[in-house]
């Protein structure tokens, strides 16, 4: 190759490098996406894919695990407290998941808003069952852990409490009744209520309504 | 700076004190170069139209500011009002070509106060062209956003479907009316 | 870290700024390097005797094409982070076409005229202020060119997606096209210096 001048070894490269890249893939790795948003504005205003903090609380004691519950929140605040069975992965991490687009997965935050983001990124990638933790982490210390029955509560509403009674119980929170003073609230340690810790099984009857699509 | 071995291809004709240019890929090369070290650290390319926007759009405010505000185009360059418009990535590059070029230019010992023309034009004419073809190209940088450093060099690496079609244009443009310009430089 | 590194917050606007101002320099430099401060080697691509634009300018762009392409698929680079300007077709073929006249009564475009300012040059001054002159007079009528201005638009599309092939085969197209253009104008150039020879 002595021969070729400093050109003709520059071209040789160039046109080298560009049949290698007739094999390899494309740049861009699939964070482009398209979304509709008419039909996302419709499934919003639907609701379908809102979960109320009483049925994800069901579902945990009942095992009825066959979604992924997804916190998002920071690490540190995952270890003080997150509620069972939830995998603690940011947004960030979330765009990124390997999680399959067929999986079901409902996302929690602290409030909604970060969970409602969410819900929107995964709905443009694809994902055909996100749901949204109605209420957040707010609403699970509220209803959940430190329910409170009113003093002027009616006797089904005395009734109703004592269920609720038992849930907060299950997962170590302190249900409350009456008083105006405040309730010490304080998130309960992380020695978890004794689950199976099964999840991906197929959901019985009871289980939350998804929708599916195609045949 | 040493001038590189001319290869028999591309031998320039060297004028006498100047040194000649360098093989022209190797420019290329370097530029090329430059423009993918933008892409890597800032994520965006080369430019120049834009930078002279800012700049006029920057003096229009301060000679007739409501005049300005009012109009659209510069309003693009003016943003909200909060920001100078001169503190724009592009002025601050375009300010660096000034340097570079006077860089190696003197390198190369090509700094003269000098009109480039052919030999069968006055000097008063071929810098009437030289204006004239200034505001064309200002014309069409801003129809087509951006000139040959943004757009045709920019985006033609990206495979910038508007880029490609905007530099096939640029050459079908200028070799169009060679012919008729061909007084001022052969 | 992954690139761009400025998309990816590794500085702020700021320093961005330097950034500019450096890019600038080695910018200015390699096209002074080229020749191109000079309107005649400019202008000379037009009539085929010099063909350093087209060599200059499109092994540029193979040189960035090549070097995103691979850095992206290596996973060292996001190219979907870099900034792909939308397409308005018609201003742009319209645009287009005016910059190539501006190209060749002028002998510059933007950058070149600022490399050729800051060598001396008084044309290179001269066409700079007729830029100046052509932004300002836009800016003025704009209101009567806007709807123009905005037509056509196309959104953000690259070659491939607009021809429907793989990114790799455009990539290797653009390359055998800009190399056989260089043999071309090689050759050219040698054909055009010939009868320059016999003329005398």
């Amino acid at each position: 190759m002595k021969n070729l001048t400093l050109n003709k070894k520059l071209a040789f490269i160039a046109i080298g490098l560009g049949f290698i890249g007739l094999f390899l893939g494309n740049p861009y790795k699939g964070n482009l996406v398209s979304m509709n948003t008419t039909e996302l504005g419709m499934i919003v205003e639907s609701k379908v894919d809102h979960v109320s903090v009483q049925d994800l609380a069901d579902w945990i004691i009942q095992s009825k695990m066959d979604f992924k519950l997804i916190d998002l929140r920071t690490e540190q605040e995952y270890n003080e407290y997150h509620i069972p069975n939830s995998d603690n992965i940011t947004l960030t991490a979330l765009e990124k998941t390997s999680i399959p687009k067929t999986e079901k997965i409902v996302l929690y935050s602290e409030g909604g808003i970060h969970s409602a983001q969410a819900w929107m990124l995964l709905k443009a990638k694809g994902y055909k069952g996100v749901y949204i933790l109605f209420g957040g982490l707010e609403d699970w210390k509220d209803q959940i852990l430190f329910p409170k029955l009113s003093e002027t509560a009616t006797p089904e509403q005395i009734a109703k409490f004592e269920k609720t009674k038992e849930v907060s119980k299950f997962f170590g929170g302190t249900p409350s009744v009456g008083g105006t003073a405040d309730v010490k609230t304080e998130t309960p340690k992380m020695e978890m209520p004794k689950l199976d810790n099964q999840s991906g099984n197929k959901a019985p009857d009871g289980a939350p309504k998804k929708k599916k699509e195609g045949c | 700076m040493s001038t590189l071995v001319q290869t028999p291809d591309t031998e320039k004709k060297s004028v006498s004190v100047p040194k000649p240019y360098w093989n022209p890929y190797l420019s290329g090369i370097g530029l090329g170069l430059v423009l993918l070290l933008s892409f890597v650290i800032m994520g965006r390319g080369l430019g120049a139209s834009g930078a002279f926007s800012s700049g006029v759009a920057y003096v229009m405010e301060k000679v007739a500011p409501t005049h300005t505000k009012a109009n659209e185009f510069y309003g693009e360059y003016l943003g909200d009002g909060s920001k100078n418009p001169l503190k724009d990535w592009l002025v601050f590059e375009v300010l660096g070509v000034f340097v570079g070029g006077f860089i190696s230019g003197a390198l190369g010992g090509r700094i003269k106060k000098k009109i480039e023309k052919g030999p069968n034009v006055t000097d008063r004419k071929r810098l009437i062209f030289a204006f004239i073809g200034g505001a064309l190209m200002g014309v069409g940088a801003k129809l087509a956003r951006g000139c040959t450093s943004g757009q045709a060099l920019t985006g033609g690496s990206v495979l910038n479907l508007g880029s490609w079609a905007f530099m096939m244009c640029v050459f079908a443009g200028a070799y169009a009316l060679a012919y008729f310009m061909r007084r001022q430089w052969l | 870290m992954m690139a761009p590194f400025f998309k990816y917050g590794m500085f702020g606007d700021e320093v961005s700024l330097i950034v500019a101002f450096i890019i600038g320099i080695g910018f200015g430099f390699f096209l002074e390097r080229a020749g191109f401060g000079s309107a005649r080697k400019l202008a000379a691509q037009f009539y085929f005797t010099d063909m350093t634009v087209l060599k200059v300018m499109f092994t540029a762009i193979v040189t960035a094409m090549l070097g995103v392409y691979y850095l992206s698929i290596i996973g060292w680079m996001d190219l979907s982070m870099v900034y792909l300007t939308p397409t308005n077709i018609m201003p742009q073929v319209v645009g287009g076409l005016l910059l190539g006249f501006g190209f060749v009564i002028g002998g510059y475009c933007p950058g070149t005229s600022c490399v050729s300012a800051a060598t001396g040059r008084t044309d290179g001054i001269v066409y700079l202020l007729g830029v100046v002159f052509g932004i300002f007079g836009f800016g003025e009528v704009f209101p009567l060119v806007s709807g123009f201005y905005n037509s056509t638009l196309m959104g953000q599309v690259t070659l491939p997606q607009f021809f429907n092939l793989p990114y790799g085969v455009v990539v290797f197209l653009v390359v055998v096209m800009a190399v056989s253009a260089f043999v071309a104008a090689e050759w050219g150039e040698k054909n055009m210096a010939k009868k320059a020879e016999a003329k005398k």
